[in-house]
């Protein structure tokens, strides 16, 4: 997000407190257990979906093997509670760095190509990384899943229901949300985008375009691995089909249809994608039909995704009270993977 | 190491990768080309197999027809798919196109579980239970029309690039596409047989492969990335590159399922384009921009 640059000092911390509180009493209103489950899940998506922006929006390169780092992260955590008695507490950090573990080998194999092929080569990988899953059975129990997966615990306090969950992976979108928010005006961040925008011209001013790409996708792949364990975590059982196709097309529809490069659009993509979702239950296969038309239309007539409606619409009111409008030739920090 | 095993394992390989090099050579030309990834290709192969289920069942043809007629129309709705998206977007980013393709790759894989029912179906074929042996070597003539229709297909596509009007009109796009367009050539028309030609074989591919094995609508999964592999490892572009990829793979996926492991086939299958990759990583073929 371009922050507070124009006038919105005091207006735009304001607005964030408001938006946290609104999101704090969220499972208040829900008033029943499935609302609230449709919240976790929203903010779960949302956790993963901004992991995954980090990759699309900020360093401009389109991965299709996130789902795979979302299911390492996943049974990392489950098979150290289930077969180890690891508490599960223990068990999120480790399926971060594994996940991390993954992502740096993946990413030193795969960033030496750029645009297509990279998208192609994540998605080869992320294949074998599900075909390992499906096949080595006497450690993740292949396509039957792991089951009884103990929930996520902090001392006493246990994640075991909707609500304390709910409030568990909020706080887990916000430090992540703050992280890229900090990254972007870091001088890493500027990197990513001098990346994104130019990488030979990057190059040129001492940028390691190689190093940069990989610490984004690492940190990306850390992010996704530790959602992947709250989610098995949280649902208790998991099955290959999280590192599937339909998973990382999911992911891909949540942040384009939010805004790729932006902080807001990810997390509203996601209750975009969960609330269609659900509402579309009864329409079966016709639900996918539904997302990939968004996809597409989305692709191709808003490029922005739809939080650049509420942009366009703060310039346009901006230029009717004659403030200056966001300045479009100067290099922003939205926009990401063309 | 038994001889037999050996060179049935080989066979079979090369029947597998002849369908692989089917599929990639149609992704590798619109990528060279046309410059588009196509990530729909896949859903091609997979509405091949079940036009000529359906035509085949609904209308009693007999299977060469019905594999005839789904490759056409098959190829008449990839020039419809070019003419609604792809030709539009042409001047876009190329994250556009690859992410309207996946559109349309979701599209065409849903909307066929609606129509076609998410049931295996098996495509009836005269040829799927006779069996010809050639040596040692026992292959059943499905899987030798397979590989001898491939080959046809193959030789066929590489005369028309070369000798034809139109396809020096393809690769001439290829090298560069304003370069031709101001040359005379009528650029729409390159894409249109370019999508025809490359749907065209998808579906081939899908309609020789269907009565090998069970059919559901999720198989273009499969395909296109089978597809993607074999062209990223051969280089993208590079029809040559496509063939020896695409073949390679059968091969090695064959062995590595007969002497390590059934299960791990297709996981081995994928290290080997990494090892390729880490050695040459623009793939076997690839050289500067232009149709090979």
């Amino acid at each position: 997000m371009n922050t507070n640059s124009h006038g919105h000092s005091l207006g735009q911390p304001l607005a964030i407190a408001g938006g946290i509180a609104a999101l704090a009493v969220l499972p208040f209103l829900a008033g029943n257990a499935y609302l609230e489950h449709l919240l976790v899940l929203w903010m779960l998506y949302a956790l993963l979906a901004l992991s995954l922006n980090i990759v699309i929006g900020y360093l401009g390169e389109l991965t299709f093997g996130h789902a795979a780092f979302v299911g390492v992260g996943a049974y990392t955590s489950a098979i150290l509670s289930t077969q180890l008695g690891l508490p599960p507490l223990l068990g999120l950090p480790l399926a971060g760095l594994v996940a991390a573990g993954f992502g740096l080998v993946i990413g030193y194999a795969a960033l030496r190509v750029v645009g297509p092929q990279f998208a192609i080569l994540t998605l080869g990988f992320g294949a074998i990384l599900f075909t390992i899953t499906n096949h080595w059975v006497d450690l993740t129990r292949g396509p039957m899943g792991i089951t009884d997966i103990p929930p996520m615990a902090i001392g006493p306090l246990a994640f075991d229901s909707a609500r304390p969950t709910y409030y568990l992976v909020l706080a887990l979108v916000l430090a992540t949300a703050y992280l890229c928010h900090a990254l972007v005006g870091s001088r890493t961040g500027r990197a990513f985008l001098a990346v994104r925008e130019n990488a030979p011209l990057a190059a040129s001013l001492g940028i390691n375009v190689f190093h940069t790409k990989l610490m984004g996708f690492v940190a990306a792949t850390a992010i996704a691995g530790i959602g992947g364990a709250i989610y098995a975590h949280y649902i208790r059982v998991i099955t290959p089909d999280i590192m599937g196709v339909h998973n990382v097309a999911a992911l891909i529809i949540v942040v384009i249809i939010g805004g790729r490069g932006t902080i807001l659009g990810p997390i509203l993509g996601a209750l975009v994608y969960i609330g269609l979702l659900e509402s579309l239950r009864v329409a079966g296969p016709l639900r996918m039909v539904i997302f990939a038309a968004l996809l597409t239309g989305t692709v191709v007539f808003l490029p922005g995704g739809l939080i650049s409606l509420w942009q366009r619409w703060r310039n346009a009111h901006k230029s009717e009270n004659n403030l200056p409008a966001t300045p479009t030739g100067l290099p922003s920090t939205e926009g990401g993977a063309k | 190491m038994d001889f037999t095993v050996f060179a049935q394992q080989i066979a079979n390989g090369l029947v597998n990768g002849m369908a692989y090099v089917l599929i990639a050579t149609g992704l590798t030309l619109v990528f060279g080309v046309l410059r588009i990834v196509n990530f729909a290709h896949g859903e091609f192969y997979m509405l091949g197999a079940y036009i000529t289920y359906f035509v085949g069942t609904l209308f009693g043809l007999d299977y060469i027809a019905a594999a005839a007629i789904s490759a056409v129309v098959v190829a008449g709705l990839g020039v419809a798919a070019n003419k609604l998206i792809f030709w539009p977007l042409r001047r876009d980013h190329e994250f556009t196109i690859l992410l309207s393709s996946l559109g349309l790759a979701l599209l065409i894989a849903n909307g066929g579980e609606l129509l076609f029912g998410a049931d295996p179906k098996y495509v009836e074929s005269p040829f799927a239970d006779e069996v010809l042996e050639i040596g040692t070597v026992t292959l059943t003539q499905q899987r030798v029309l397979v590989f001898a229709a491939a080959v046809v297909a193959l030789i066929a596509v590489y005369l028309f690039i070369r000798y034809s009007r139109f396809g020096k009109m393809m690769r001439a796009t290829a090298q560069n596409p304003d370069g031709a367009a101001l040359t005379g050539i009528n650029i729409g028309l390159v894409h249109t047989y370019t999508f025809a030609l490359a749907c065209g074989l998808a579906a081939l591919s899908g309609a020789l492969v269907g009565p090998t094995v069970m059919i559901f609508p999720t198989i273009g999964n499969w395909a296109v990335l089978k597809g993607f592999i074999v062209v990223i490892m051969g280089g993208l572009g590079s029809v040559t590159g496509a063939l020896f990829a695409g073949l390679l793979l059968g091969v090695i996926e064959s062995l590595g399922g007969g002497y390590i492991s059934l299960g791990f086939m297709e996981a081995i299958g994928y290290a080997m384009i990494i090892a390729v990759l880490l050695w040459r990583p623009n793939g076997l073929f690839s050289t500067a921009r232009g149709l090979r």
